[in-house]
């Protein structure tokens, strides 16, 4: 060895350097001689301090593991095995599709669903979905959800309680399977009842399953479903073939008690065209809407001119339109003949205007607009409307030729008709003489959804098998001999075409939680000849091998199938171009022009669908039940929506005027029947109308949802109308109490009146004021130029103080006597276009979804203690008879002089040297004294643990904790919490760029709010960067901040809403 | 005889002697405590596990417990808070401002109302503590070296709070022992070594009365010291509630955010402090027979001061209108109107009538001095002053800037529970206090009594002091 090598390069002694062997031993030894310092307890003396020690430190650290409560007591169980395609805290994304039709990107976390939003690819809806889909993760591990396969038992239990009979798939394969057989061998009807078919492979499903059970007939109903428009259009146009409105090609649209940007059609594809044309560096292409309606809805909260009317008087109006159009003003695309023309004739606008206090001007304007704009006017017409009233829409959009412009070449691909609710009659009656063997409730609740006349719910006594299909037990499964639970959307397999030439896939994101069975899969099982061979991928395999056949071939580009196959379920959507089938010319002769079949008497009930609830089939969704209804801002509930004057004439009241949340209740009597529910008196409202929202009620509906809300179904008669007239009301003289997330003034009250404008909060104009504007302003500048010269900042100035003038706004200084703080590097701000947000509620959910936000119930929102970060504040002002609405999304604002800061005692709430307006949740007290120095009212206060407080910690259950963000912290009881400004997703961003040795750039973060919102209405970014939207936004003519006076410079910029009004019309906040 | 204007007015009646003096006083610590003490106690015990039993709840489930919501953060815990705070003010002012000024007829209710100040100070202080979503992090409020990088932000009126408060608290305790030092010595004094419990007795108030001889020296190093204390305390008076009253004033919420509040605060502090007292006076000095000490005169004072702080009052709350309007900011000037006519209209009228209408009965010399009279009228005082706190705290908040985020606060079972534990809380350290401790202050009655001051016109008779003093 060489000596050198040995040599130490340091040492403590020249002993140590010689390389002395004592003194290497020495250096051994920490202590000296005598003293071990081998740690050995027992060679220890027993006095020694040593021992004292070590007994001291064990014990402590005994009695501390003893003592430890760490709360996820669960197990921890990482990857044995990685799975390929899988990085532990990266998340992964698939596209798929919901039972909608519409295509999602789903996001997972360790193989678990997080988020769900559109997938960008999709035609459709454009990357895109609403408040439902977003909500939907909820569903998919929603603790109520059927275990297992139930065969008949007491079926009053609970259906997630431990002792429901357990049964396994395999024996009830075997038992149904035979029930089948002899209902098919003795001639017994068996009885499918299913939703609307979208799926081409579901269809050749049900094809295939009557040929094997020849007796098999299925029966489809979607409660909110096109029935009237499409016979309508089949009548005039003689196909099926529903063209598609291109809503942004309409100059003007007048939008007849159609609700197209609440409830009605595929909303978020109808919001983000509606709003493309509502670009306010583009005013003067404004699209102009007009609602004609009795509810108020949210398009007619959205819309610039809102006529009331109520719906008998719909087809008078529509042929008096007609009438003033094709008659007096003789313009008419189409020839109309002599008996079409008597009929029209007897139709007089004015007349009609006159006799039901039409708004005279707002008319003038829209018949004005009409005749300026005819071939770029669309008219639709609410589903909720007669046949003839359709008719008649078609008719006139033909007469004002607008035909070619306001359709597009897509029509809607329609794969089986559904039954009329005379078929479901027959269908009870069957069931009632015994007719029906087998019954099959194939994922639909009919017993809860048909009309009550019709005698389904009674009938069901009589048929010997009932099989349920179902997630959360409902109305229908109650009776049921067989209980299957079935896959959630995201653990399916499936299909969907909406349009022609657009297929969309689904897959399964993750396996199915439960022991659940795709309902596709469990029909294929029971018409194959050995059910005991069933697998999970039988459906997967019927689908592929129909699409091999069907749609393969329409692919030219792909070598093989399976290589189009995954580059389907890649990108979760198929085009192709497909020869759309000309539209039929309208043949107005055919046209039978019958007479309106409504006529009014008493009073009018509307019963519309619900904004968040579906067909009432979202009812155990607390995160949707949660989500303030956008006009009234009720909860939890629905209720007899009525104006202020009829609610005055029946003598009822909404609690405000009594200083609590209690409604009077009235009885209302629709066709004999009777129901007592809550009223809410909503301004803009035609008075002696009723709205009332069907989907609550559910008596069986899952642990949330059971009791919501009062049945509003039970009111229909057999023809599953929506609108009746010849209802009586009558004061209950119970009251109820109604929760309303915002407090809202009656309109007349001056002490409060119009203080959104007032105070800044809200700030509109109209188009023409803005163009006029516009125009002032490039005079300004070029005088300002000349004025000034080079003096760039002198020019900036006097052209801001110009621009203020030019909007009629009051000029102040802001002084403080603190310096501004820097912000050297990116600085994080958001803009917010008020002239596209309509009160969707898509961000609010998403923002629920992607904070794990919790849901508080009824009783805590009644309280005033939802937790939404983000929440949709509605404002009236106008009269209680012609409101006008104003929606604003509220969330931390982030201000760079926050006032919630410097008075958190304790340092939790800070500011990031990025502008964020920081929660350190450890830190937090609970002082609430950030809360209430918030001027906008944005932060949460967890008043309880509400995971575990809202119905017995239902959303706490085994399979929610797989819901969570893992980038969100859970926040506990105590704790403050608000708008982060998505943080989680800023700093993953960070991570992502840091890796690739870049500095973050605003464009690369995309919060969950900005993400859902349909019409792109939210930007966000860093407004230190010039060329960014928000920085632009900031700066922009229409920019402001609310409450702007009180100096706290928020980050969220606000564009003013342009209302596409006359200028005079204005009721703008400058 | 010509009337003798250099002549004082003696404060107490009669002229007792000395023993005597001893003997009022100290009768309560003497006598087993009968059964009307026993039903105090129960009553007030009963009300302290009312609040027990109410803060239990809370602390167990949430605060959610309580009638606070979404604009509403603060509610009847804050309430509480101020008000005990200010019901803390008039022991401190009336021993140490009052002393500063030589006035005399302190003399029979300073210690009184200093023990009031204590357990007033005391319950005030339980409320900032339990008023947090997390009170197991209290310790988070208080600033001290941690491995957490935790501190505390000197931005916030709360910090300041918790200084103002704790200062307060420890200077007024302090001036209150050392007043209390010699009379410890008297009651140790009189005790003899006869049973055991005269000689537990004796032990523990010859510990608390650390070694008092009455010697000349101590009397003089005590004056200096009491008078260095009442110099100390007075700053202090002021403070505190001018402190209180930033957790309001320096927010930026309408009706929150005003300059007049620490003068406001101080003197609506010393006017519901003296009804406080005033009320606990009336009672106490019925029960343990010391009318002569603490004389109609002495109340009839306390009346005058009831009348001008309740003016200082009623001028602040019409000045904030006159400000709310001459400042021209909508908000502002909503946020009063809405106080007056809003929906807490009935809670506004109640504070006005209780504080600035019912006091001017006190113009009235006859109702000034009519005993039932003044109880009312000081209880009213009381009322009207919690629900000032009220009016200011919720109205405020319940419509801010954002009609959007407007809501109505209503209290719970929990809320009022907590209230009444409050004052269960406040009587039952009190009603200690008249058994353990002297509740008027021999030292100080006995310099007041005639004669007991050099005077050049030998009035009465100077009489050996029985304790070498």
């Amino acid at each position: 060895m060489d000596n050198n090598a040995t040599k130490p390069r340091f040492w403590k002694s020249l002993n140590l350097l010689a390389n002395k062997p004592e003194s290497i031993e020495s250096t051994r030894h920490e202590f000296r001689k005598g003293v071990t310092d081998d740690f050995d307890l027992n060679a220890l003396p027993d006095k020694s301090r040593r021992k004292f020690l070590a007994v001291l430190g064990a014990s402590a650290a005994f009695a501390a593991t003893a003592c430890t409560d760490y709360p996820d007591k669960g197990e921890i169980i990482s990857y044995n095995k990685k799975p390929s395609g899988v990085i532990y805290g990266h998340a992964n994304y698939y596209a798929s599709s919901l039972n909608s039709g519409l295509g999602i990107l789903i996001k997972t976390r360790e193989g678990r669903p997080i988020k769900v939003d559109g997938n960008p690819q999709h035609p459709i809806n454009q990357g895109k979905v609403d408040a439902i889909a977003q909500a939907a993760m909820l569903d998919l591990y929603d603790p109520g959800r059927v275990r297992y396969p139930v065969k008949k038992s007491d079926s009053n239990l609970l259906l997630h309680k431990d002792d429901m009979p357990k049964t396994d798939w395999e024996r009830i394969d075997k038992d149904i399977t035979e029930k089948l057989k002899a209902a098919s061998q003795s001639g017994k009807e068996i009885a499918i009842v299913a939703h609307s078919v979208k799926s081409p492979s579901q269809e050749k499903l049900f094809n295939e399953f009557v040929l094997k059970y020849p007796t098999a007939k299925f029966y489809t109903y979607e409660v909110f479903g096109n029935q009237n428009k499409l016979n309508a259009w089949e009548k005039c146009y003689g196909n099926k073939n529903l063209s598609v409105i291109a809503w942004d090609k309409a100059d003007v649209i007048i939008a007849l008690e159609c609700d197209f940007l609440g409830t009605e059609g595929i909303t978020v594809e109808q919001i983000k065209k509606y709003t493309s044309r509502r670009d306010f560096d583009n005013a003067k292409s404004f699209n102009k809407l007009y609602t004609v309606e009795a509810n108020y809805s949210l398009t007619g909260a959205n819309s610039d001119y809102r006529l009331k009317l109520s719906p008998e008087y719909q087809y008078d109006f529509i042929m008096a339109l007609i009438n003033e159009i094709a008659v007096k003003k003789a313009q008419s695309a189409v020839n109309l003949d002599d008996s079409a023309m008597t009929k029209i004739r007897q139709y007089n606008l004015s007349d009609f205007a006159s006799k039901f206090g039409l708004h005279a001007d707002k008319l003038a304007t829209m018949v004005d607009d009409i005749l300026h704009h005819p071939t770029k006017t669309l008219v639709v017409c609410g589903n909720s409307l007669p046949e003839e009233c359709h008719i008649a829409v078609n008719l006139l959009n033909e007469v004002l030729g607008s035909v070619s412009n306001v359709y597009s070449d897509k029509y809607e691909v329609l794969h089986r008709p559904t039954n009329t609710m005379a078929d479901f009659a027959q269908l009870s009656a069957k069931m009632k003489s015994g007719n029906v063997g087998v019954l099959i409730h194939f994922d639909s609740n009919p017993a809860y959804h048909l009309p009550h006349e019709i005698g389904y719910t009674d009938a069901l006594k009589n048929v010997e098998t009932i099989v349920s299909m179902i997630h959360i037990e409902n109305e229908s499964s109650e009776g049921s001999h067989f209980i299957l639970p079935v896959n959630h959307e995201f653990e399916s397999w499936g299909d969907f075409m909406l349009r022609n030439g657009v297929l969309s896939t689904q897959q399964p994101v993750i396996a199915p939680i439960f022991d659940s069975r795709q309902k596709e899969a469990v029909l294929l099982n029971w018409m194959s000849e050995d059910y005991t061979k069933y697998n999970h991928d039988i459906y997967h395999q019927f689908m592929k091998a129909h699409w091999q056949e069907k749609v393969f071939p329409a692919a030219n580009t792909f070598s093989s199938f399976d290589e189009f196959w995954y580059s389907c379920l890649h990108d979760g959507i198929f085009t192709w171009d497909e020869l759309s089938i000309p539209r039929a010319i309208i043949n107005v002769a055919s046209i039978s022009l019958t007479q309106n079949t409504l006529s009014k008497s008493g009073f009018t009930v509307i019963l519309t669908k619900p904004h968040y609830l579906g067909d009432g089939q979202y009812a155990n969704n607390g995160w949707l039940q949660e989500v303030p209804h956008p006009i009234t801002k009720v909860v939890w509930d629905n209720c007899a929506m009525m104006s202020p004057a009829t609610a005055k004439k029946l003598d009822v009241a909404y609690g405000l005027d009594k200083l609590d949340k209690i409604s009077d209740m009235i009885d209302l009597t629709v066709n004999g029947k009777t129901l007592r529910l809550p009223i809410m008196p909503q301004p803009g409202i035609v008075d002696d109308v009723i709205a009332v929202d069907l989907g609550y009620g559910r008596t069986r509906g899952g642990e949330v949802g059971t009791g919501v809300g009062f049945d509003a179904y039970t009111l229909m008669n057999k023809s599953g109308n929506k609108i009746y007239t010849g209802a009586s009301v009558a004061k209950a003289g119970e009251s109820y109490e109604l929760i309303s997330s915002q407090e809202h003034h009656s309109l007349d009250e001056e002490f409060v009146k119009d203080f959104h404008y007032k105070r800044h909060i809200i700030q509109e104009y109209t188009v023409p004021f803005y163009v006029e504007f516009e125009n002032k302003l490039e005079e300004a500048k070029s005088r300002l130029k000349n004025e000034f010269g080079d003096d760039r900042e002198a020019y900036e100035k006097a052209l801001k103080t110009e621009k203020t003038h030019l909007l009629g706004h009051h000029e102040y200084q802001s002084h403080s006597v603190y310096p501004d703080k820097e912000y050297p590097g990116v600085k994080w701000a958001m803009a917010i276009d008020m002239n596209k947000c309509t009160a969707c509620n898509a961000c609010v959910t998403a923002c629920n979804v992607e904070n794990n936000i919790p849901i508080v119930g009824k009783e805590e929102c009644g309280k005033g203690r939802e937790m939404h970060w983000m929440r949709i504040d509605t404002y009236f002002s106008g009269t209680p008879e012609e409101p006008i609405t104003s929606v604003q999304p509220m969330l931390c604002q982030h201000c760079d002089n926050a006032p919630c800061e410097n008075v958190c005692p304790v340092v939790a709430t800070t500011h990031s040297p990025e502008g964020l307006n920081q929660m350190t949740y450890n830190r937090c007290v609970g002082t609430r004294y950030c809360a209430n120095n918030c001027p906008y009212k944005v932060r949460r206060y967890n008043f309880f643990d509400f995971r575990n407080d809202f119905k017995d910690g239902y959303y706490r259950m085994d399979t929610l904790e797989l819901l969570n963000n893992p980038e969100v912290t859970v926040r506990s009881r105590g704790v403050m919490e608000k708008c982060t400004f998505c943080t989680q997703r800023i700093e993953e961003a960070r991570s992502a760029a840091n890796i690739k040795g870049k500095k973050i750039q605003g464009s690369d973060v995309v919060t969950a709010c900005q993400e859902a919102c349909p019409s792109d209405a939210i930007m966000f970014g860093d407004m230190n960067d010039p060329n960014s939207k928000v920085s632009k936004l900031r700066n922009h003519s229409l920019g402001y901040h609310v409450l702007e006076t009180i100096m706290v410079k928020p980050n969220v910029t606000y564009i003013s809403r342009l209302r596409n009004t006359n200028m005079e019309d204005t009721h703008s906040g400058h | 005889m010509a009337t003798d204007i250099t002549h004082e007015v003696s404060v107490i009646e009669g002229k007792p002697t000395l023993k005597e003096i001893d003997a009022t006083i100290i009768k309560p610590m003497d006598e087993m405590p009968n059964i009307k003490f026993y039903i105090a106690i129960g009553f007030t015990l009963t009300l302290l596990l009312i609040g027990v039993i109410s803060l239990g709840m809370a602390f167990y489930r949430g605060l959610g417990l309580w009638g606070v919501n979404n604009p509403v953060g603060w509610g009847f815990a804050i309430i509480n808070f101020v008000f005990w705070v200010g019901i803390g003010h008039a022991g401190t002012l009336i021993s140490a401002i009052l002393f500063l000024f030589r006035q005399k007829w302190r003399t029979g209710i300073a210690r009184f109302a200093e023990g009031m100040t204590i357990f007033a100070v005391m319950t005030a202080g339980l409320f900032p503590l339990i008023h947090v979503g997390r009170p197991w992090l209290d310790g988070y409020l208080m600033p001290h070296p941690n491995q957490h990088n935790l501190w505390v932000n000197f931005t916030s009126p709360l910090l300041w709070d918790v200084f103002a408060v704790s200062t307060y608290f420890t200077v007024s305790f302090v001036f209150w022992y050392m007043g209390l030092v010699p009379d410890f010595a008297t009651m140790r004094d009189r005790l003899k070594n006869s049973t055991i419990v005269s000689k537990v007795k004796k032990t523990i108030y010859s510990v608390l009365s650390l070694g008092w001889r009455f010697s000349n020296r101590h009397w003089s190093h005590y004056e200096m010291m009491y008078l260095v204390l009442a110099g100390f305390a007075t700053p202090l008076v002021l403070s505190v509630h001018t402190i209180v009253s930033f957790d309001f004033a320096v927010s930026i919420v309408p009706g929150w955010h005003t300059t007049i509040f620490p003068p406001y605060f101080v003197a609506g502090a010393v006017f519901s402090g003296f009804a406080m007292v005033q009320n606990a006076l009336i009672i106490i000095r019925k029960v343990f027979n010391m009318e002569h000490i603490v004389t109609l005169d002495t109340l009839e004072k306390m009346n005058k001061v009831i009348i001008v702080t309740g003016m200082m009052v009623g001028y602040a709350y019409g000045m904030e209108f006159f400000i709310a309007w001459y400042s021209g900011h909508e908000v502002e000037s909503f946020a009063f109107l809405n106080r007056a006519f809003g929906p807490y209209t009935w809670a506004y009228w109640i504070m006005v009538s209780c504080n600035v209408i019912f006091p001017q009965f006190f113009w009235i010399k006859k109702l000034r001095r009519n005993i039932p009279f003044m109880f009312v009228v000081a209880v009213l005082v009381n009322v009207g002053m919690w629900f000032e706190r009220f009016v200011i705290t919720v109205t405020s908040l319940s419509r801010d800037y954002l009609p959007s985020s407007w809501a109505y606060y209503v209290p719970t079972i929990y809320d009022i529970g907590l209230l009444i534990g409050s004052f269960g809380f406040f009587f039952t350290l009190l009603l200690l206090f008249t058994r353990t401790m002297p509740v008027i202050s021999i030292a100080e009655v006995k310099s007041v009594v005639a004669g007991s001051q050099p005077t050049r016109h030998k009035l009465g008779h100077h009489e050996e002091d029985e304790h070498n003093g």
